[in-house]
């Protein structure tokens, strides 16, 4: 393995973030390649967190965008301050200025709202991390425009002119898959799909980010939840669900899973009631029986 | 020969070769990935195994559903078959939660909804009682003499589709509501004052929709309803396509534009091949998926198909379409003029393929059963699909038919 991988992993758990290869590789690739990272992956796996811990270790500003159905340019790119530029018109106009001058001025980038894609591009200090979150809620009319910010990082504003990205900025898109990403979106970027983690990986983060479990509670909860993931669920809890769940349990002073408490606890990582309902009293028990036991599935 | 041994020259066939073998395989590589694969692989450590393959699944965007391919081709020609230390990870397809078990059977969920939506006060419901008798009428027992009634309630039924406002807002000249931000915009010009109003509204959403029907022999009785579903739609919505298919695909949006059904249907007679023949729905669908799913399909549009489901091909080739159209449309409904039989369960063996990857399975045997769609064929915003779903899951297909069968007329008694 490359010393720079390893090294990437190591400062993303410093960072509290469990890292394996794959991600380390993605993030690495990404960065020495210049390229977007598109990260898919069912709800709750870490995705977001992924381009927030890339930030921390490169100390990079994280800019997110959330996207939306309806998401358009005014709130993604730019828009002009138009009541500031009234009240600069209205003064101008008192203190006797040439429409020429006047226009020069409103038209500056004095007067222009920076939103998050453009805050990317002008940011001065250094490369921003660029979060664009959850990009399949937005439509394939911003997907597209998105696409050309991101091949050439650079944006043109009618009034203004070209601007281009003093740093290319990091980006990192996370996708829930709830729609098919567009093929030229995909290709433009590196792509990394995480998948639920495995029974070590879970442990490891159940230890990392919730200290008052002890060791057995993290392996009984990330051995529960896993058989949880084996069933099919409506919702199938993640990692933040998990995390909900240990320090729900740690609350309650639980250094082992019991049935009674697991009942009264599963709502942190069941949230349907149709899940819940499928889980009968005899089933529950047997699952309890088996994270404690161990090994068996 | 190891890989850390390859100078650069071996390391671009290598590449070229596994991307040849990956497209073999069914999974889109393009070129560009390709010179990402090399620029990747330039910079990692070749002599890990494990790292070239993590590096080469990000590089060239192998999605999980196509992992269990990448692994077999890159154990094949990567790291040669004498090989050890190639270690496949177990193969995981990605789960759709949307669409795994997705099957729901609209009678059943609705069925309490159409007993009150018979007296409702509708504007778009047929008043006249004779009218009211023709929504239950099944297709199939309808005569000549009905089929101008039923033509005409198809198209009110149609119209209702084109009602619902968009989530989004645009501008708009003189009407909808005044847009402060614009209006400010536009007062810049004039030096702050308020002349000229601007207006935004709420657009009309129009669905996109795909229809795909089999005109097969076992479909003869229900196609020309079905047709006249279909003309109706694209009145309402023009960019809806209708496709017809029985041992092959034809495109038939042209003809929509008939006006008479009867002069519709023998053109298409004449057009389509086979018409009224045997059915290969398996390989009709793939053909779909393959030649018209990247245009014509997108995350707005809805796919109907409309089939008995009696399939002569490999159900497999039936459930990898669908599932292929579903990956990429909002919804995938299958209407089946069979499911309007209380007794009905999917089970023939194409049926029970395509099953786990539709969002909705529901009948198609008479107006009141189309009725019902609507909401599912609106392209944005949330049809109760998951009321449905959990309606389907919660009993499984086979006894919410029994169970609620007698609340419907059976199409053979009546």
């Amino acid at each position: 393995m490359r010393p720079e991988i390893r090294q990437l992993i190591d400062a993303m758990v410093g960072h509290g973030y469990v890292a394996d290869e794959s991600i380390a590789t993605a993030v690495f690739l990404a960065r020495e390649l210049g390229r977007p990272l598109l990260v898919e992956g069912d709800a709750g796996v870490g995705k977001t967190e992924i381009g927030k811990v890339w930030a921390r270790i490169a100390g990079a500003e994280l800019i997110r965008l959330q996207c939306y159905e309806g998401l358009d340019v005014s709130t993604a790119l730019y828009e002009w301050n138009y009541p500031r530029q009234l009240l600069h018109v209205r003064m101008a106009e008192a203190a006797g200025q040439s429409t020429e001058a006047m226009e020069g001025t409103v038209f500056s980038r004095a007067y222009l709202l920076e939103r998050p894609l453009l805050r990317a591009l002008t940011r001065a200090e250094g490369p921003a991390l660029l979060l664009i979150d959850e990009i399949d809620r937005a439509d394939e009319a911003f997907e597209a425009f998105l696409l050309e910010v991101l091949s050439d990082f650079q944006v043109t504003i009618p009034e203004l002119g070209t601007i281009r990205a003093v740093h290319v900025p990091h980006v990192v898109i996370t996708s829930n898959a709830t729609r098919e990403i567009g093929d030229a979106l995909r290709r433009r970027c590196l792509y990394l799909y995480v998948d639920h983690p495995d029974l070590d990986k879970e442990v490891a983060i159940l230890r990392s980010r919730v200290p008052g479990a002890s060791e057995a509670l993290a392996v009984e909860i990330a051995r529960f939840v896993g058989a949880l993931r084996g069933r099919d669920l409506v919702r199938t809890p993640g990692v933040a669900e998990t995390l909900d769940w240990a320090r729900a349990l740690c609350r309650l002073h639980s250094d082992h899973l019991d049935l009674e408490t697991v009942e009264a606890t599963l709502g942190c990582v069941i949230k349907d009631q149709h899940d819940r309902r499928s889980l009968g009293a005899n089933e529950l028990a047997g699952m309890v029986g088996a994270a404690r036991a161990g090994g068996a599935r | 020969m190891s890989p850390g041994a390859r100078d650069r020259a071996d390391l671009i066939v290598a590449l070229a070769r596994l991307a040849g073998g990956l497209r073999d395989a069914g999974v889109r590589v393009a070129l560009g990935d390709e010179l990402d694969a090399a620029a990747a692989l330039v910079r990692i450590d070749l002599a890990d195994p494990d790292e070239v393959r993590r590096a080469l699944r990000c590089t060239l965007r192998i999605r999980a559903a196509d992992v269990a391919a990448f692994e077999r081709v890159f154990a094949r020609t990567w790291l040669g078959a004498a090989s050890t230390t190639a270690r496949p990870p177990p193969a995981r397809a990605l789960s759709r939660p949307a669409a795994a078990g997705g099957l729901a059977l609209l009678r059943g969920a609705l069925a309490t909804d159409d007993d009150r939506g018979d007296d409702a006060p509708d504007g778009g419901e047929p008043g006249a009682t004779a009218q009211a008798l023709y929504r239950k009428k099944p297709f199939d027992r309808c005569d000549d003499r009905d089929v101008a009634v039923v033509e005409r309630l198809l198209d009110q039924l149609a119209r209702r589709l084109a009602t619902r406002r968009s989530r989004r807002w645009i501008p708009v000249h003189g009407r909808g509501r005044t847009d402060l931000r614009r209006s400010l915009r536009r007062a810049v010009v004039t030096g702050g004052e308020l002349i000229a109003l601007a207006h935004r509204a709420r657009p009309i959403e129009t669905a996109r929709i795909v229809l795909l029907c089999d005109t097969s022999g076992s479909m003869e009785a229900h196609t020309r309803f079905l047709l006249a579903f279909a003309r109706a739609l694209r009145r309402v919505a023009d960019r809806t396509e209708v496709f017809a298919f029985n041992t092959e695909l034809v495109r038939i949006t042209a003809w929509m534009r008939l006006s008479r059904l009867d002069v519709l249907q023998a053109k298409l007679r004449e057009a389509v091949p086979d018409w009224s023949g045997g059915t290969r729905i398996g390989e009709c669908l793939a053909a779909f998926a393959s030649r018209h799913l990247r245009e014509l399909v997108d995350s707005r549009t809805v796919v109907v198909i409309v089939s008995d489901g009696l399939d002569r091909g490999d159900p497999a080739v039936l459930a990898d379409a669908v599932r292929r159209i579903r990956a990429r449309a909002r919804r995938v409904l299958w209407l089946n003029p069979l499911a309007g039989d209380p007794r009905y369960q999917p089970t023939a063996a194409g049926m029970a393929a395509a099953a786990p990857h539709l969002d909705l399975l529901a009948p198609a045997h008479d107006v009141a059963s189309l009725e019902r769609l609507l909401p599912y064929l609106r392209g944005c915003g949330a049809a109760p699909i998951r009321s449905l779903m959990e309606t389907g899951r919660a009993s499984p297909p086979g006894r919410s038919i029994d169970k609620r069968g007698s609340a419907l007329p059976d199409p053979r008694q009546t």
